[in-house]
């Protein structure tokens, strides 16, 4: 990696007036980006009735929890809050092949600490939240910062082990949440069709994440298998899944599995959702494995095998590490896309975000308020998508072996 | 025409009778070779590209699979017991012309992986084993980079040292320097050299006179996937006995 290019004036009219025509081009679109942004601005500031946001907020982030047990739900923020700032901060105290020392807060975290703190102090308040409420949010981000403070100073001493074994504090925090958002282990049983709006969607997701990316893998070991079962029931189950609409899926979901399962067996509405999304995404995952498993040297796994490793033992240290290395962008491709196909839940009559909002807009005081809500429900996805990409980015660059080239 | 065959006093390394090989698309890679290697001798394989010769070594740990005749390694008949292919592979090391180091892992890992999974020694005594190999192939103070940070003669040197961790019986060298830029050439050889002298069992698929010359017991020259001639490396570069290895040798030297 060679030294940023510095922005100097300069270098920006070198840059975006090089030419007459790249002239004409930038001022095009530097007057078309700056009216439209305008516009936007006024109409946020100005016109737009926030006031349909104001009264639903609870609403469009829990659904119909009840709230004498919305405490569990402050609770498991606050673990997902710490779990961020450790995983953040123990990221942050590795050294990266290209830059051996880190420095504790670097450019990029201050910036995103920046907008955190922004974010915390304003978003509540201009959500019109009681002062009770808005000092839990300033508590969550302050909680979140401290962690990765300490992670991030402390580390770089955890040992190898502690350091991978990391990334399973998702899974377990995962089980955890579950229990905290439906009950059980002692806590009173919260049914799943009290859950809604944002809280549904991240479950929904999640779920279909963490299960999905085993599944998929194993679907692409199976597409590549010799077994000429194995491999062309896998092609199969990826062809079918690829070839139909997710929204077909589902709505067949919702029937089939009553079908199939033995009586009481079949899991309600909104696992019958989560498992098609899983079946789903599987089958999506596969392919990009199958592509970081093609890609990977046939040199490697004959390495593997003439030092005496057995087959899976090959494919686990070997071929498996550097094929999911390959196939993880396309694979966190496919993860935000299912958390924003997750949208079509709403059309099978689940109250996910998008079932929320409309079941909102419906209400006869909200009428014509739709460019707020769907404003705002974008903004939430975007947020969603953009941390799943800034951790990925962040994996990637620390999953990369060194090498003379870079 | 072979050699004199050596005096066996136990019973050989590698026995290949009859070996036989079709790819699935139909070409007859191997037309019946046979091959014999004793404890402690090296055997260099050479022939024009397409030979069969790569294909043939390659059958001697299963990385290629064979239909006709039979191969014994080291007592052990490869057929398709798959423990049996396990039991062989412990004891036949095997250095790629592409090396195939693994890039994600650091040097010191390359080495102790197998040791540790399949031998299932302690990692303290691995380590302690792969230091002084890499000790001894001279690129110790490069223990802790990764592959893709060294030379391809230094990848090289250390595939050569993953080997040898497992401790085999016998090492199989496929077109090991082929692929290297020409001066880091001699540094591998040196370390293959100094195996030689220290009573390994190799068996190496070169182009390398040099090599051959001065640390081969015999020359095996393949065409065509069968054995042309076998002979002593002075017999073989200085009074070739068939058209088909003088034609090789006038090309290549």
């Amino acid at each position: 990696m060679g030294p940023k290019p510095r922005l100097t004036p300069a270098s920006l009219r070198k840059e975006l007036f090089a030419t007459p025509l790249d002239g004409l081009v930038t001022v095009l679109l530097v007057t078309g980006l700056a009216v439209a942004g305008s516009r936007l601005l006024h109409w946020a500031l100005a016109q737009a009735d926030w006031a349909v946001i104001q009264a639903n907020s609870t609403l469009f982030a829990v659904g119909r929890y009840p709230i004498e047990h919305q405490w569990r739900l402050w609770l498991l923020v606050a673990l997902l809050a710490a779990a961020a700032g450790l995983s953040w901060g123990v990221l942050r105290s590795r050294p990266l092949p290209d830059r051996p020392i880190t420095a504790l807060w670097p450019g990029n975290d201050r910036l995103a600490t920046g907008i955190l703190v922004l974010l915390a102090s304003w978003a509540p308040a201009a959500l019109g939240l009681t002062l009770p409420i808005q000092s839990r949010w300033w508590a969550l981000t302050g909680l979140l910062l401290l962690v990765r403070w300490l992670a991030g100073r402390f580390g770089n001493r955890l040992g190898k082990t502690a350091t991978l074994s990391l990334p399973l504090v998702w899974p377990l925090l995962y089980l955890v949440g579950m229990v905290l958002i439906g009950g059980g282990l002692g806590l009173v049983t919260v049914g799943a069709n009290e859950w809604g709006g944002l809280l549904l969607t991240l479950v929904e997701a999640s779920f279909a994440i963490l299960l999905s990316a085993p599944l998929g893998v194993l679907l692409a070991l199976g597409r590549r298998s010799s077994l000429p079962l194995l491999r062309w029931g896998s092609i199969v189950y990826i062809e079918f899944i690829r070839g139909a609409p997710l929204i077909t899926l589902l709505f067949l979901g919702q029937n089939i599995l009553g079908f199939l399962l033995p009586g009481g067996m079949a899991p309600d509405r909104i696992w019958r959702a989560a498992w098609i999304l899983t079946f789903f995404s599987a089958a999506y995952l596969a392919e990009a494995v199958r592509s970081g498993l093609a890609a990977v040297p046939r040199g490697q796994l004959e390495a593997a095998r003439s030092l005496g490793l057995s087959l899976p033992q090959a494919l686990a240290q070997v071929v498996l590490p550097q094929a999911l290395q390959i196939a993880l962008p396309a694979t966190v491709g496919q993860f935000i896309s299912l958390l924003q196909d997750t949208t079509l839940l709403s059309l099978i009559g689940l109250l996910d975000l998008l079932g929320t909002a409309r079941s909102v807009m419906a209400n006869p005081l909200f009428l014509g308020k739709s460019s707020e809500v769907y404003l705002t429900l974008a903004v939430l996805f975007w947020c969603c998508c953009a941390a799943l990409g800034l951790g990925s980015r962040a994996l990637e660059r620390r999953l990369n072996p060194p090498s003379l080239g870079r | 025409m072979t050699a004199e065959p050596k005096v066996a006093k136990t019973p050989a390394m590698i026995e290949a009778r009859g070996v036989e090989k079709w790819y699935p698309n139909g070409f007859h890679a191997l037309r019946g070779v046979d091959l014999t290697v004793q404890r402690g001798e090296v055997v260099v394989i050479m022939g024009p590209s397409g030979s069969g010769k790569s294909t043939f070594i390659r059958t001697f740990n299963a990385l290629e699979e064979f239909q006709k005749g039979s191969i014994t390694v080291d007592g052990i008949a490869l057929n398709d017991d798959l423990r049996k292919i396990d039991a062989i592979r412990r004891e036949v090391g095997m250095v790629f012309q592409q090396f195939n180091l693994f890039p994600h892992l650091s040097v010191l890992d390359n080495l102790t992986l197998a040791p540790v999974l399949v031998r299932k020694r302690s990692k303290g005594e691995v380590l302690n084993q792969a230091m002084a190999l890499l000790e001894r192939v001279g690129i110790a103070e490069q223990a802790h980079k990764f592959p893709g940070q060294l030379s391809g003669g230094q990848q090289q040197r250390v595939a050569i040292a993953r080997s040898l961790c497992m401790e085999p019986r016998i090492l199989l060298f496929d077109e090991p320097t082929s692929s290297l830029d020409p001066e880091m050439v001699r540094e591998v050889l040196e370390v293959m050299q100094g195996l030689a002298a220290d009573g390994m069992t190799m068996v190496v698929v070169t182009h390398e006179v040099g090599f051959a010359r001065q640390v081969a017991d015999r020359v095996v020259l393949m065409a065509d996937g069968q054995v042309v001639e076998e002979a002593t490396p002075e017999r073989f570069f200085d009074q070739p006995q068939h058209e088909r290895s003088r034609q090789f040798l006038s090309q290549i030297l």
